[in-house]
């Protein structure tokens, strides 16, 4: 079958769904998700209207967006708002949603980045900005922590990500590199023995 | 104010010109982008490495800074490569700041954007496809591996006293075993850096 822009959604599926959402309705959609999200829970709020307030797509498209949002490079959130406005018209409702998504917040934070950029050798700032840095830092450590659990029941996966570890901090690889030349290994030894097969390791 | 670059030592010689300035951060954003596994937190390291130690458009404080200044600000991950932009043009003043800021923005987005709207113009295709399980995955661990090293780089370029690592320790337990919001943890920690107890 040749390629349709419609394909997470077909056409079948639209029934107890809202009316296909044009440019207008994706860029506004998005801005709400936007600042819904301004307290945090940007995946929530994008399920929260795109799914249950507008009804767009149905609960499983909505997952499978999100499974191919995280499976490709990009932010996961930008990656999600691309998929969506993809699924309904093509690249220039990728862009619109994309538009949508991100304006309002990115604006804000170059209206921050600027006041920073003047204040920040103050010495007040400074002492406040050295334990909200702290703090930061907290959340950085936390991010490997976090998808480790996935991983534990893998020897291999713990080897490799060990491997990937060392070659970086100890050997100084470059991450281009890194990737360019562990990714196709990691990819054969996870090659999927059999066509058909699903499951996890 | 006194350019990063004559303190540091850089090992890229800056642009003379505002144009090209502004090309070579395009160009290395650009570059980047289908780099970004694992939501992009993965290419923290290397934003790390090309802004300081490279083109020193930043010192490893502005860095920490503008790190928590992101993590802080609500929206998708990523939007630091704005300040990174931002930082790399501020000689040249706010409004080129600004451009530099939302070129590379467009430019870490762009090819990744793109690459998001073949994937799903061709989901149906790619799901049952060994090239896709293999990458799901084969990439997996190695994404894991990277956000090791980036929170350890980050951890390393933020904090200089024991206090400081003793509040990214306790925020990265609590990251692990809490759901409070992290606005709360910088917000107790700001705190507490302004009465002094956390130096760095």
């Amino acid at each position: 079958m040749a390629l349709s822009p419609r394909s997470p959604v077909p056409p079948g599926e639209r029934l107890g769904l809202g009316p296909v959402p044009s440019h207008r309705d994706l860029f506004f959609g998005l801005l709400q998700v936007a600042m819904s999200a301004f307290g945090g829970g940007l995946s929530a709020w994008s399920q929260r209207i795109v799914v249950e307030e507008r009804r767009w797509m149905s609960n499983e498209s909505f997952l499978t967006a999100l499974t191919v949002a995280r499976l490709f490079p990009g932010p996961n959130q930008i990656n999600m708002a691309v998929f969506i406005g993809t699924s309904f018209h093509g690249l220039s409702g990728a862009l619109v949603a994309l538009a949508g998504m991100l304006l309002l917040p990115f604006s804000l934070l170059m209206l921050l980045g600027l006041v920073y950029f003047q204040v920040h050798q103050i010495p007040a700032v400074d002492r406040i900005l050295a334990g909200v840095v702290a703090a930061a830092a907290g959340m950085a450590l936390s991010m490997g922590f976090k998808i480790l659990h996935t991983y534990w029941r893998d020897p291999v996966a713990l080897a490799l990500a060990a491997a990937t570890f060392v070659a970086m901090v100890v050997l100084q690889v470059r991450l281009v590199p890194l990737v360019l030349v562990a990714g196709p290994l990691a990819m054969a030894w996870y090659w999927p023995r059999t066509p058909r097969q699903g499951e996890g390791p | 104010m006194i350019p990063a670059a004559a303190l540091l030592g850089c090992s890229a010689p800056a642009p003379a010109d505002n144009w090209l300035q502004l090309a070579e951060v395009i160009r290395i954003f650009l570059s980047l982008s289908l780099f970004s596994l694992g939501g992009g937190n993965t290419l923290l390291a290397e934003y790390h490495r090309l802004s300081v130690e490279e083109y020193c458009w930043l010192s490893p404080t502005q860095f920490a800074d503008l790190y928590a200044l992101a993590e802080a600000a609500p929206g998708p991950s990523s939007m630091i490569v704005g300040l990174l932009g931002m930082g790399a043009a501020w000689r040249e003043g706010p409004l080129w700041a600004l451009v530099s800021a939302y070129g590379a923005e467009l430019a870490i987005l762009f090819p990744s954007t793109l690459l998001m709207v073949v994937a799903c113009l061709s989901w149906n295709r790619l799901r049952d496809s060994p090239w896709r399980v293999a990458f799901e995955r084969g990439l997996g661990p190695i994404t894991l591996g990277i956000l090791f090293v980036v929170g350890l780089k980050i951890v390393r370029t933020s904090n200089h006293g024991l206090s400081a690592y003793l509040v990214s320790g306790v925020v990265c337990v609590l990251m692990l075993r809490t759901r409070l919001s992290p606005l709360w943890f910088m917000a107790v920690a700001g705190a507490l850096g302004g009465m002094g107890v956390i130096q760095r």
